[in-house]
């Protein structure tokens, strides 16, 4: 609203007089702001007005004071009364927040805690795979140990067994020492067999063929039974879980010893 | 006399004697003027004090930049006693208002006793209606100018020439006043 506009047309009578609506009123409060001169004449009138009240007082019986001051301080009282109640329903809520926040976090701690037990549970049993795989090393190491000095004494004979018309892509290495009387053996290169059969290994001992065992061809090397004396090795197929005599006709391969 | 800007800072820090002086100050100026707009003691006692409530509980609203104090309580009363007027059920209220005091004790009620007084009563008729309507009868300007039957801009002058008049008279009395003072050293 503009300066001249607001004098003229009684704004600010009205204004004082509390007939302006709330826009119309901010705007007349932004001119005042605005326009410092505005404001004597603002005040002039409320001078006037206010004047014109004081002329027209008219004297209040004295109970009416009396009763305001005492229902003041009723309320006060009231409100002193009920402020500790006040303060009570804060400390409530304080240790209500307090309450839901530590068990908000409880549980969380609980959900991390449980969390970390169950990673705790992976790790024992990673942990427990790993000793058995170290375990399982460490042995295959005591075993390749074992071969390797079996196979590299000196007193170790290596014989390679040549498969014969019947299984001629068969082969297998043969190492006897006869001062240890040991045999090992190397099951890699003999063909699988189905599950009715096995290769079973024979020691012929002046015309007798003597048991040397089954071959476990789940094992690359495997120790066989030392039989003294022997003349040949041989290796023949049997029926699963071996035979007391060998079937000659499924005679696979044999090599005679030095 | 405690400089009225004290005065209402200690009202907002809700000291009861601030209130108790503040009402020793105003009660009579407001209360002249609900009086006359509801024309029965009886609410215009229960209004007054309804009045001075709203002072006391919503003191920290006034501000000092947007007008002066009495302005302030002023709007507040004749809203209080508009919104009374204006309420369907006011009769039965009345009833009600009427049970706290006795009657007799206060009811003056004549148009004596309602017509004004002061510099107001020496102002030509017709700018003299025009302040009583808006000023004592919380009507608008637009209400009053139908009520004075004249046009709009013509009650606004009537308004604009009756306040000069006022504000005249008023600085004679302060001038005399200042003269009486300087006298009286």
């Amino acid at each position: 609203m503009d300066k001249t506009y607001i004098i003229e047309n009684g704004v600010l009578e009205q204004y004082v007089l509390g007939e302006l609506n709330s826009s119309e009123q901010r705007q007349v409060e932004d001119a005042l702001h605005q326009y410092p001169e505005l404001k004597e004449t603002l005040e002039s009138i409320e001078i006037s007005f206010e004047q014109l009240g004081v002329d027209n007082s008219i004297v209040v019986p004295d109970f009416v004071k009396d009763k305001l001051l005492n229902k003041i301080k009723e309320d006060t009282k009231i409100k002193m009364v009920s402020a500790p109640e006040k303060n009570y329903k804060t400390y409530f809520a304080i240790a209500a927040s307090i309450a839901g926040l530590l068990l908000a976090s409880s549980i969380y701690l609980y959900s991390e805690l449980s969390g970390a037990h169950n990673e705790l549970e992976i790790v024992e049993q990673e942990n427990t795979l790993l000793n058995e795989s170290i375990y399982d090393l460490n042995s295959s190491l005591s075993e390749v140990n074992k071969w390797y000095i079996t196979i590299n004494d000196p007193e170790t004979e290596k014989y390679v067994l040549k498969g014969n018309d019947l299984m001629p892509e068969a082969r297998m290495i043969s190492y006897v020492n006869d001062s240890k009387k040991s045999v090992v053996i190397n099951t890699k290169e003999l063909p699988e067999l189905d599950d009715q059969h096995n290769y079973q290994m024979w020691a012929d001992v002046e015309g007798v063929m003597i048991n040397m065992g089954i071959i476990d061809k789940s094992k690359d090397m495997l120790a066989m039974n030392y039989v003294d004396n022997a003349e040949s090795l041989n290796i023949t197929i049997e029926p699963a879980g071996g035979s007391d005599h060998p079937d000659v006709s499924q005679l696979i391969t044999n090599i005679y010893l030095k | 006399m405690i400089d009225e800007q004290i005065l209402i800072k200690r009202l907002q820090n809700k000291d009861e004697i601030a209130l108790s002086l503040i009402y020793d100050n105003y009660a009579a100026a407001l209360y002249g003027v609900i009086v006359r707009m509801c024309k029965d003691e009886d609410i215009a006692q229960n209004l007054l004090q309804d009045t001075f409530l709203t002072i006391w509980e919503k003191a920290d609203s006034y501000d000092v930049d947007k007008g002066r104090f009495y302005t302030w309580a002023y709007r507040i009363a004749k809203n209080k006693t508009l919104n009374f007027l204006r309420k369907p059920s006011k009769l039965i209220q009345t009833d009600d208002f009427s049970v706290y005091e006795s009657k007799e004790q206060t009811k003056t009620s004549t148009d004596d006793f309602l017509s004004l007084n002061g510099k107001i009563a020496s102002l030509e008729e017709h700018h003299q209606k025009a302040i009583e309507l808006v000023y004592f009868n919380g009507l608008t300007h637009r209400e009053a100018h139908k009520e004075m039957d004249v046009p709009l801009g013509t009650f606004k002058s009537y308004i604009r020439q009756a306040l000069r008049e006022l504000r005249q008279s008023y600085s004679k009395v302060i001038s005399f006043l200042m003269i009486l003072i300087e006298v009286v050293r």
